[in-house]
């Protein structure tokens, strides 16, 4: 068991640390750090051309979700891509000296703009809505596709699964799985609801997920490895 | 409306089931993974347990996209 990046790894997770030479920062790169790590007006304009290019990317995550948030007028989303620029230059600022280089400056500030606005984006589709979290009242898979000819043994895992979601996992795991995994709530939003961190629940979701494939496997039940968990 | 799949259920439901990177770690490394990739390199022998992370993570999924448009986008002006 070690720990990365504040997440504890263990032995269905890894460590993709990777052991490779320090990067040689571009010429891009070190403009940018040298003119955000100077004084006066040098670094004020450092500082707004980083803004500008922080709500590029928070814009650009706002229109992505536009089709998804019919509710919210065009000043909404640009106030909330705005809020994110600001945000996102704090965490920028913050960390400048954890960029190594690994990527070109302007990628590694790009992620703190679209993450930024993303999370803003998840928490106000959520805003005022009740997060289910009781295993009680959700039916597994309800609708779900079930072709004629597999849908015994479909039917027996999907019984099995219920039944191992209600024995083996703890409340926590339970809450967790069924609000990220069956009811479709944003992790980001769980988090905020449940006042922890986006890392430490999919910690959790991923501990309630071996447990279920670990008691499946006990079971002798074969399961298809998912392609893409929606 | 159209009828959620079984196997997108179960992918939800169980995860992805080779060894996997947290989100934290996903967030540290995604700029670089997504710079591989647009570069054609190998960004999953590069960050091992991304892939497998975004499988099972829709947010983190997500944003890869984004950066990875964003990204793309930008280098194809």
């Amino acid at each position: 068991m070690s720990t990365v990046a504040g997440v504890r790894v263990d032995n269905r997770q890894v460590d993709s640390t990777i052991a490779s030479p320090e990067p040689v920062l571009d010429p891009e790169s070190r403009e940018w750090l040298s003119s955000l790590r100077g004084s006066g007006r040098e670094r004020d304009e450092a500082v707004a051309r980083l803004h500008e290019l922080l709500l590029r990317a928070a814009r650009f995550e706002c229109a992505r979700r536009r089709p998804t948030l019919p509710h919210l007028r065009g000043n909404d989303l640009d106030d909330i891509a705005q809020q994110a620029a600001d945000d996102a230059l704090v965490s920028v600022l913050a960390k400048l000296d954890t960029f190594r280089g690994a990527s070109r400056f302007t990628t590694w500030a790009y992620k703190f703009g679209l993450l930024e606005a993303a999370v803003k984006l998840r928490r106000r589709a959520w805003q005022g809505r009740e997060i289910p979290l009781e295993p009680e009242t959700w039916s597994l898979f309800a609708g779900a596709e079930i072709e004629p000819d597999e849908s015994a043994e479909q039917s027996e895992l999907l019984e099995t699964l219920q039944q191992a979601i209600a024995d083996v996992l703890t409340p926590h795991q339970r809450r967790v799985l069924v609000a990220l995994a069956l009811n479709g709530v944003p992790i980001d939003v769980l988090a905020e609801r449940l006042n922890t961190t986006r890392g430490a629940l999919y910690k959790t979701l991923h501990d309630a997920r071996r447990k279920l494939r670990g008691h499946l496997d006990e079971l002798g039940l074969s399961l298809e490895t998912p392609e893409e968990a929606n | 409306m159209e009828r959620p799949d079984l196997k997108q259920a179960l992918g939800r439901l169980l995860g992805p089931a080779e060894p996997e990177i947290g989100c934290d770690e996903c967030f540290e490394q995604l700029d670089r993974y997504v710079e591989l990739e647009l570069a054609g390199a190998d960004a999953d022998a590069a960050v091992p347990g991304l892939r497998a992370h975004l499988a099972g993570c829709p947010a983190c999924r997500e944003e890869h996209e984004s950066l990875r448009a964003l990204v793309g986008g930008e280098q194809a002006l």
